[in-house]
């Protein structure tokens, strides 16, 4: 706080708001606070305000009550903040630490934005503020994120990558499969790059205990069993999409059970409207006109049954609707449904036209090999013949010499 | 009994074969290294709200070797700058950052920020009336509320911003801000330090450079003064002055026996009391010490309240 922020009415009055332990007002005066700035100087004043609560005790109350009610947003604060200089930016990171062990709500929905930020900075905020949840009480344990988290291992500045290790050793001491395939999925991507080995080689080093070690053996590694587990994956997913679609027939039967039992309800009711009026019209023939002979108290009691089967017949045609609304609402999640089903079954396709294209590949290039290596001795047998040829040819050459040496010496 | 610092120590101090000193030293050395550069700056949180060695000790170490930026490790360095920086600008900070080095350059950015460049290269050059226009423009038409002296050989600038002393060695290349602890290891600063608190606080006591290897100060309580102290012990209703000459005065004597080489006490001519104190960089025996110990800035700034304080009561008030 600078002499002239000391001097500011309002920064004094959130001082003695939060002093007096009036949190509820000193939020509202910061937000009226940072509302009335321009462009320029919002950052200044964000700056004041945090630099106020850092200084107080009772400043993380302030701060979550800022938060929750979006007077602070996450990642526009992360991203002013990267403008700031180090030690703002980590003190207030720091004063962060409880909310996140707490309240991670507050911050989990931005992870997966913040994480593919563009600043280096909020990268490496955000991992610091994964850090601090997963040492709170709550888990991380929703997969994707995990996945996410695992793409700072190749990061480009070492700053991030040392937090995304950090990152990832906490969730890996509760969630060692999901740490482990995404950093091995990871290393996979990069073959070449020494760094992110060394960096998935600290991961997973601090992630594998004894305790652990059968845990993640059960985890598949050989291409097969990769396939294998894909594929059970679908089944499964199929399982649960038949279960799902039982389930929707279960439910349509019933629907029409409960139209049934209006209808039947309708039609009593029709009924007794019908034989009521019948009664009416046999009485108004029987009878002298019925303004003369209904008294006046039947005459009210008759417009009120007819206006309550009215009304029962609006309700009725009230009810049809609501459940022509759900027919089609609950045709449309079939549809959905199936749809998602059509889409997993297309996956579960690819995947295996993938593997028998694969598998055709291998048989093919076993082909070729075994053709390769036929040509090969074909040609050695004919090299190794040819070789035979021409020694023998040699030899007999040279008895022919040797003959012919002979008869000419034995001519001399 | 494992190994303790101590027999390192002793080794260190005892062994006669330079081979295994380097050795020792070497491995220190190696360790260092991979403690700033590999362990604590890796990760950035670390390295600036808990940095793995106490208020950045390792820079300091490389610093006052003349070791330059780019052998410092980058990220801890540009922290322990923002720290000086918001300390300066009073805003909150992890430590207090007293006794901090800085290059010359940095310091000049966090302190005159607009005019750092220029500056720097003044300094470099030696044109300090050039550097002294740009300190009294600040003072003057900036409402920048500092002082500053250049000493007598030029190889020191002080600057005093409030409470806070900070000190350029310009042939170093180097600052210290915020000078607490640290010992005062030259004359020449001594006699500036000394020159500039007279020139602000006390400008009628006088200073003198006493054989080369002291600073002498010289302060007086008139005649006038003297004469109003009672002459037996006070009592609860005679005045402050009284109470403190009787009561205080023997015990802050005490203190600076400790800080200075010789204190004289004497009536000279004119029936003043003279008190005259030697100073210098390496001061008497410390209370409770049996080693010699040089003069830390914090024991300079002892001395001139007690000087400030005879000064402000017996002098100007009678004078």
């Amino acid at each position: 706080m600078t002499d002239k922020d000391q001097k500011n009415p309002e920064i004094t009055k959130i001082k003695d708001f939060i002093k007096d332990e009036r949190f509820d007002d000193a939020s509202n005066i910061i937000a009226l606070y940072l509302g009335d700035s321009t462009q320029d100087d919002y950052l200044t004043r964000l700056e004041d305000i945090i630099e106020l609560l850092l200084s107080l005790h009772g400043g993380r109350i302030v701060l979550r009550f800022l938060i929750e009610r979006m007077i602070i947003d996450i990642p526009s604060l992360l991203e002013n903040l990267s403008k700031r200089d180090s030690v703002l930016r980590y003190s207030f990171l720091l004063l962060l630490k409880t909310l996140c062990e707490n309240e991670c709500d507050l911050f989990l929905p931005h992870s997966e934005d913040l994480l593919n930020s563009d600043d280096p900075n909020v990268r490496e905020a955000i991992l610091q503020l994964i850090i601090f949840m997963v040492g709170g009480e709550t888990e991380i344990d929703y997969e994707p994120l995990i996945n996410n988290i695992s793409f700072s291992l190749a990061d480009e500045k070492e700053f991030v990558v040392e937090k995304g290790i950090q990152a990832l050793i906490l969730i890996g001491k509760k969630h060692p499969l999901w740490v482990t395939k995404a950093v091995t999925n990871i290393a996979k991507e990069h073959p070449e790059n020494l760094e992110i080995k060394k960096a998935v080689d600290t991961v997973l080093k601090s992630i594998v205990t004894v305790e652990k070690i059968d845990e993640l053996v059960e985890e598949p590694h050989s291409e097969d069993e990769l396939i294998e587990r894909e594929e059970t994956e679908i089944i499964d997913k199929e399982l649960e999409l038949k279960k799902k679609e039982i389930e929707i027939k279960k439910k349509k039967i019933e629907l029409k059970e409960k139209e049934k039992e209006l209808e039947e309800k309708l039609i009593v009711e029709k009924e007794k409207t019908l034989k009521m009026k019948e009664k009416i019209l046999e009485q108004e023939k029987v009878s002298p006109p019925v303004e003369e002979i209904i008294p006046k108290k039947a005459k009210k009691q008759l417009k009120k049954e007819e206006s309550e089967i009215i009304d029962k017949e609006i309700e009725l045609k009230k009810k049809d609707l609501e459940i022509k609304k759900k027919k089609l609402e609950l045709e449309m999640k079939e549809r959905e449904i199936e749809e998602m089903a059509i889409e997993e079954k297309e996956k579960a396709l690819k995947i295996k036209e993938e593997l028998i294209e694969k598998e055709s590949e291998l048989t093919q290039a076993e082909v070729e090999l075994r053709e390769k290596i036929m040509k090969e001795k074909e040609q050695k047998m004919i090299e190794s013949e040819i070789e035979r040829a021409v020694k023998e040819f040699m030899v007999l050459e040279d008895e022919e010499k040797k003959k012919d040496e002979e008869r000419e010496t034995e001519k001399n | 009994m494992p190994l303790q610092v101590d027999h390192i120590d002793k080794f260190l101090e005892e062994e006669s074969d330079s081979k295994f000193k380097s050795e020792l030293l070497e491995l220190l050395r190696k360790r260092i290294d991979a403690l700033c550069f590999k362990e604590c700056e890796i990760d950035r949180i670390q390295c600036t709200l808990t940095p793995l060695c106490t208020r950045r000790i390792f820079l300091k170490l490389r610093l006052l070797n003349g070791l330059t930026i780019e052998d410092q490790p980058k990220f801890c360095y540009s922290v322990h700058k923002n720290i000086v920086f918001r300390d300066f600008r009073n805003k909150t900070v992890i430590y207090k950052p007293n006794d901090a080095y800085l290059y010359l350059v940095d310091f000049f950015d966090v302190f005159f920020h607009g005019d750092y460049r220029k500056l720097n290269k003044f300094f470099t050059k030696k044109e300090f009336k050039a550097a002294n226009r740009i300190f009294d423009d600040r003072i003057n038409n900036r409402d920048e509320d500092f002082q500053y002296l250049l000493t007598k050989d030029q190889n020191f600038m002080i600057f005093k911003y409030e409470d806070k002393i900070h000190v350029c060695f310009i042939n170093e290349n180097y600052a210290l801000c915020n000078a607490n602890r640290e010992n005062i290891t030259n004359l020449e600063l001594l006699l500036g330090l000394c020159k500039l608190f007279t020139i602000i606080y006390f400008p009628e006591v006088k200073l003198k450079l006493n054989h080369s290897n002291c600073v002498e100060i010289t302060t007086i309580i008139p005649k006038d003064a003297l004469l109003k102290i009672s002459k037996t012990p006070p009592t609860e209703e005679d005045s402050k002055n009284d109470n403190y000459i009787w009561n205080v005065f023997p015990e802050e004597l005490d203190a600076l026996s400790q800080f200075c080489k010789e204190i004289n006490l004497y009536i000279d001519g004119k029936e003043n009391l003279k008190i005259k104190l030697n100073i210098g960089v390496v001061p008497e025996v410390r209370m409770n010490s049996s080693s010699n110990t040089i003069l830390r800035y914090r024991d300079l700034r002892l001395i001139f309240n007690i000087i400030y304080r005879l000064y402000n009561d017996f002098y100007i008030l009678h004078v």
